[in-house]
């Protein structure tokens, strides 16, 4: 699915601007990394695109969806066609690794035979097989990450959306956690990273957004990192 | 299908995952239930004291003499309070007379012609009728007389009035207590759970996949509340009918069991049906404002 943002603002009380008048065409299949310093509005744009928020100004289309005119019924269908990789990960941490995969499938109403398949699939993908019994405190960091990256893959979503998916990682983990997001792109799926990794940026350059004060300062084919102000 | 399989099954994770809450929901359910019930029990008794005395009340109508009573019984037949009515024809008031007499039932003899009138016997429901019925019987042509005891007529419609004031109030009160309580154990309940049901949401879980083992678990909570307040209430209630009966004699209270496990099974269902609109309000009231957009 391809994604569409044309003059979208978004304000919160009192009167901070976290993004204005942005237009962002996404296509299908692309990976785009959105990079930015702290409060340019990445973490905002990707709450946008999973409809947490809602736009003050200006549309959002995703396929052929305007995000401001869906229901409120239809969100959890939106949703589950959107995978999304928090910044805490949001794992649930009194169920084992098996099941916080297994629960998005459940939620869809997918009956118990396919949804043990998936997981056990999306599991292996991610390398975790000899852990999926362990519950999320019992995991590393970057175990934890790719947990919450096989949970946003499961049900195979047309768009990806990682924020800061390698933030607090060592180099190994995140060239690790980087090889899945490309493994997952190269399925056919939009992926976008927030990402502050420049390392991994130009280690793996892409399309590259640059954000800037919640305006979009840049955006370029296979851009490298260069951000005014950050080392 | 599956969904209905897996709020089931989740039903019971919550329960056991989460014990000391669950335990702490239903000992508090059961708490309010049973005072509930008790205060509902206690009400019920009053309340079938307070008529068992008032249907013992008679008035009695005494017709002018060589008036026959039917003109007057299809008057009162025709009032719904009236419970009983009972004809005395003359040869049976003194047929009366003279068992009450006794030994003494010869003097009746130096009557010669019975002088007894005919009268009619009425019973109402409640004592507060027998006032506006004594003054209808008085204007009514044929009637001579009417007796009855004016004062513990006053008394008793008094004393049910208030038991049937009171023991509404405070069982009105007492169901909104627990409503309350119920409500606020199970929010918490639900609560605790915040971060889990907003990660569902994220996901793309639908606000009734998410609510059903919420739903499901203050049924459940609710039934089994109730059903321990149920098993305490009837030890409760049969000592103390086996205290009443040893040493309280004169007191009539309820010992009917039908009547006492269609009480005990509205309990239940009372419980049952609290525990799962509280749960349905607590986590539908979560949900929708957890997915309002900011």
């Amino acid at each position: 699915m391809d994604i569409r943002l044309s003059g979208v603002t978004k304000m919160f009380e009192p009167d901070i601007i976290a993004l204005e008048d942005l237009y962002l065409s996404v296509d299908k299949g692309e990976f785009v990394y959105l990079v930015g310093t702290t409060g340019s509005g990445k973490t905002t744009l990707l709450r946008l695109l999973s409809r947490e928020y809602l736009p003050t100004r200006g549309q959002i289309t995703v396929g052929d969806k305007n995000l401001r005119k869906i229901s409120r019924r239809e969100i959890p269908f939106y949703r589950r066609d959107v995978g999304v990789v928090f910044q805490d990960y949001r794992l649930l941490p009194n169920r084992t690794v098996f099941e916080n995969i297994a629960f998005v499938l459940e939620a869809m109403g997918i009956p118990p035979r396919i949804v043990q398949n998936r997981a056990n699939e999306v599991i292996d993908q991610v390398g975790l097989w000899r852990r999926r019994f362990l519950n999320p405190p019992q995991l590393s960091g970057g175990e934890q990450q790719r947990v919450a990256i096989a949970r946003a893959m499961a049900n195979s979503p047309s768009i990806f959306l990682a924020d800061e998916p390698t933030g607090n990682l060592d180099v190994r983990t995140s060239e690790e956690i980087m090889r899945l997001l490309l493994s997952v792109n190269a399925a056919g799926t939009t992926v976008i990273v927030a990402t502050h990794d420049r390392y991994l940026v130009d280690a793996y350059r892409q399309r590259l957004v640059e954000l800037h004060n919640g305006r979009l300062k840049r955006d370029e084919h296979r851009g490298r990192y260069d951000i005014d102000g950050e080392l | 299908m599956a969904s209905f399989r897996y709020a089931l099954r989740d039903t019971f994770r919550l329960l056991f995952r989460h014990w000391g809450l669950s335990l702490l929901t239903l000992l508090t359910a059961a708490s309010v239930l049973y005072i509930l019930g008790f205060t509902a029990l206690f009400a019920l008794n009053v309340r079938h004291m307070v008529s068992r005395v008032e249907g013992g009340l008679v008035v009695q109508a005494y017709l002018k003499k060589g008036a026959l009573p039917d003109d007057l019984l299809a008057k009162l037949k025709a009032i719904p309070v009236v419970t009983s009515l009972k004809t005395i024809s003359p040869d049976e008031a003194i047929e009366r007379l003279r068992a009450k007499l006794g030994n003494q039932a010869r003097a009746v003899t130096l009557l010669g012609e019975n002088p007894l009138p005919w009268s009619v016997e009425v019973s109402v429901t409640k004592a507060e009728y027998i006032t506006p019925l004594v003054r209808d019987l008085m204007i009514f042509p044929s009637v001579e007389e009417v007796l009855y005891s004016g004062k513990l007529v006053e008394r008793l419609s008094v004393i049910s009035r208030t038991a049937s004031g009171v023991s509404g109030a405070i069982l009105v009160l007492t169901m909104v207590i627990s409503a309350l309580v119920i409500f606020n154990t199970i929010r918490i309940a639900i609560y605790s759970r915040k971060e889990e049901i907003e990660v569902m949401l994220l996901i793309g879980a639908t606000k009734t996949y998410i609510s059903l083992p919420f739903v499901f678990q203050g049924l459940l909570l609710g039934a089994g509340g109730a059903l321990l307040a149920v098993a305490g209430l009837w030890a409760t209630y049969a000592s103390a009918v086996a205290a009443i009966r040893s040493s309280l004699v004169f007191l009539d209270i309820i010992v009917n069991r039908q009547v006492l496990f269609q009480f005990f099974f509205l309990l239940f269902s009372f419980g049952a049906t609290l525990g799962w609109i509280c749960s349905w309000l607590a986590v539908h009231r979560f949900t929708s404002r957890a997915m309002r957009p900011r």
